[in-house]
């Protein structure tokens, strides 16, 4: 028996490495983000950029998985960005360290709830920035509002072909979960999980394609092939502004759900570690809520300052308050996780 | 060593000497990560925890499970079709471009035919969504004519739709082989066919075809082998019912924390597009023989 990385490791850490060489070349290298694209964006991370006099070094990721099998292969980053259900994945791979929340100087005003929910041997790993919801989404200029009040118009027959579901495994079963009358998904039973399967195997039937991205939805929902979605709040937003009647219902019977990513400390940062916080602190300044929510209609890790974007901005967006089930995509024990992969695959092929 | 050189010649330590580069090159980045890779499929694997126990379960899991049987059939469904059509619509284009082009403008057809080549693959696939759309250009046609009253849903996001953005990807790396091929065959031969009383026809499946048969099989295995692995294509065009096994495999690597059974999916994905190889050729070779005597 071994650990993964010491098989991996070796062959790949020098062709990364000398790949990271060539990317660290303009920009602050004492501090290297490994980020989603999109991320490096300077309005997030302004006073960061005050301090130092430039933005620091960036090396992107298309995905969770991806990062995850970069990191382990040797890739010397000091920051990162997974999502809820990667951090104990990333935890127990030794890739993250605790955070010294002594050195974030907001600590007191960020989300309770979600950094609770990473707290590993009573130590903070996850310093949750960025949140969304995903909703049904849909053309009002083309779907009756009365169609799209429950979930089940994804079993809907007169739906069929018309609608798209994300080829995201977690976003799926929290819709099918919360379909079936289940909004918390740490509690979900064998019973309870063949049951959102079955539902999911009904759904399938309906579905043009799986979305990968907001790009790819935005498609197929402006040319009306597909009707009603379930989306990331970032798709009503964009489309609304290139023209398009989409609109999110998050207050269907069934309720509808809220995903969350942050930032973690790399355990094999190559930099010096106050860099790594100046980043966590200028992330956490109201300025940065401000811009995340009005330019991106994300959510802010910053619990004060959301409240103090007030009621009208966060409902406009999509973020405000809803007074019906909310399933927070929490981390959840991985064999479980395993077992929704493998039967969301076995689903998609027609299984 | 020395003792070994001095048995050696000098003109074979000068062929070692040259091919030494290569072979390292290929043992290096071919066989060795090949040998990784089988020997990862006999290895087991829990969450992050590699078990380096040999077992053949992956490969019970990958030769009995429904799901994989299923996705490896349609692979070779697919890729089957793709060989077919890419063949079929090839063969005229190389055939025009060798008898009817004259030969100084030859050199210019070939480059036109690596024209798309010079488009990025992922653009092309693309731009098949965009043709084959809701609202696209096939679609767009087809209302604006007034032939139908809806769009048609079922050329995207399914199987048709990948084996019609592959046939075209790989149309140009079928005809290649199968030009030279048919340049290569001696012009008199044709003549004296047509003396000894064979029609066009006649002529074309007696003396052209077995002889352009080689090329022919080249290209039908160039393009046969690296599409079953495709996986960007079904991805992007294949919808719900289109996904390849290459698609699972990338899954079990990632996702699914099974490197292990992706090793041996991939291992016996190779094993199936060996076996059918060596029939094909197999084949060919009886054709040819037979055609001989």
């Amino acid at each position: 028996m071994c650990h993964f990385r010491k098989f991996a490791g070796p062959s790949l850490a020098g062709l990364l490495l000398a790949g990271a060489g060539t990317a660290a070349t303009a920009a602050d290298d004492g501090l290297i983000v490994f980020d989603w694209s999109g991320y490096d964006d300077p309005g997030f991370f302004q006073g960061y950029v005050e301090m130092h006099g430039d933005v620091p070094t960036f090396s992107f990721f298309g995905e969770e998985e991806e990062a995850f099998q970069k990191l382990r292969s040797g890739f010397q980053a000091d920051v990162s960005h997974p999502c809820s259900q990667s951090v104990s994945k990333w935890w127990q791979a030794g890739l993250i360290e605790p955070l010294d929340t002594s050195r974030i100087e907001r600590w007191d005003e960020v989300n309770s709830v979600m950094k609770e929910a990473f707290k590993f041997d009573g130590e903070y790993y996850l310093l949750p920035m960025d949140w969304g919801s995903t909703a049904v989404t849909y053309r009002a200029d083309l779907v009756d509002a009365a169609d799209v009040d429950s979930l089940s118009v994804f079993v809907n027959p007169e739906f069929a072909g018309r609608i798209s579901l994300p080829d995201n495994v977690d976003d799926v079963y929290a819709l099918a979960y919360l379909a079936i009358g289940l909004s918390d998904w740490t509690e979900a039973t064998e019973e309870d999980f063949q049951k959102a399967s079955e539902w999911m195997r009904e759904a399938h039937q309906n579905v043009r394609t799986y979305w990968a991205d907001n790009a790819e939805l935005s498609q197929l929902m402006a040319s009306g092939e597909v009707l009603v979605s379930w989306a990331w709040n970032e798709t009503p937003v964009t489309m609304q502004g290139d023209g398009y009647d989409v609109v999110a219902n998050r207050s269907t019977r069934e309720g509808s759900s809220t995903w969350f990513c942050g930032y973690v400390n790399l355990a094999n940062g190559p930099n010096d570690e106050s860099k790594v916080y100046d980043y966590f602190n200028a992330w956490l300044e109201p300025s940065s809520a401000d811009y995340l929510v009005n330019e991106w209609g994300y959510g802010h890790g910053n619990e004060v300052a959301m409240e103090a974007l007030g009621t009208e901005v966060l409902d406009a967006v999509g973020l405000g308050a809803v007074d019906v089930p909310l399933l927070a995509q929490k981390p959840m024990d991985h064999s479980l996780r395993e077992r929704m992969i493998a039967e969301f695959e076995k689903i998609k092929a027609g299984f | 060593m020395t003792a070994l050189a001095g048995r050696v010649s000098r003109e074979a330590r000068n062929g070692l000497l040259l091919v030494s580069p290569t072979l390292t090159y290929a043992l290096l980045l071919l066989a060795a990560p090949l040998a990784l890779v089988v020997l990862l499929s006999f290895w087991t694997q829990d969450f992050l925890e590699i078990h380096r126990d040999l077992t053949f379960e992956n490969y019970r899991v990958a030769w009995t499970e429904p799901i994989y049987r299923a996705l490896m059939l349609r692979s070779l469904k697919i890729s089957a079709l793709v060989t077919v059509f890419t063949v079929i619509l090839a063969f005229p284009i190389a055939y025009f471009i060798s008898f009817h082009v004259p030969t100084k403008r030859k050199p210019l057809w070939l480059f036109l035919i690596t024209i798309p080549f010079w488009t990025s693959y992922l653009i092309r696939i693309f731009l098949w969504k965009v043709i084959l759309g809701f609202n696209g250009v096939v679609n767009g046609s087809l209302v604006g004519l007034g032939l139908i009253d809806e769009p048609l849903s079922f050329i995207l996001y399914n199987q048709n739709a990948v084996v019609l953005t592959l046939s075209h990807a790989w149309v140009p790396f079928a005809i290649l082989p199968i030009y030279v091929a048919l340049e290569r065959i001696d012009r008199s031969l044709l003549e004296a066919a047509e003396d000894l009383g064979d029609g066009p026809v006649r002529r074309f499946l007696r003396v052209t075809l077995p002889l352009a048969m080689p090329g022919v099989l080249a290209a039908a295995l160039i393009v046969f082998i690296p599409t079953i692995g495709d996986y960007v294509t079904p991805r992007l065009v294949g919808g719900p019912n289109g996904l390849m096994i290459a698609n699972m495999i990338e899954l079990q690597f990632k996702k699914a924390n099974n490197a292990p059974l992706g090793a041996a999916l991939a291992i016996s994905a190779m094993v199936i597009v060996s076996a059918i190889s060596i029939v094909f050729l197999w084949l060919n070779r009886r054709y040819l023989a037979g055609r001989g005597g």
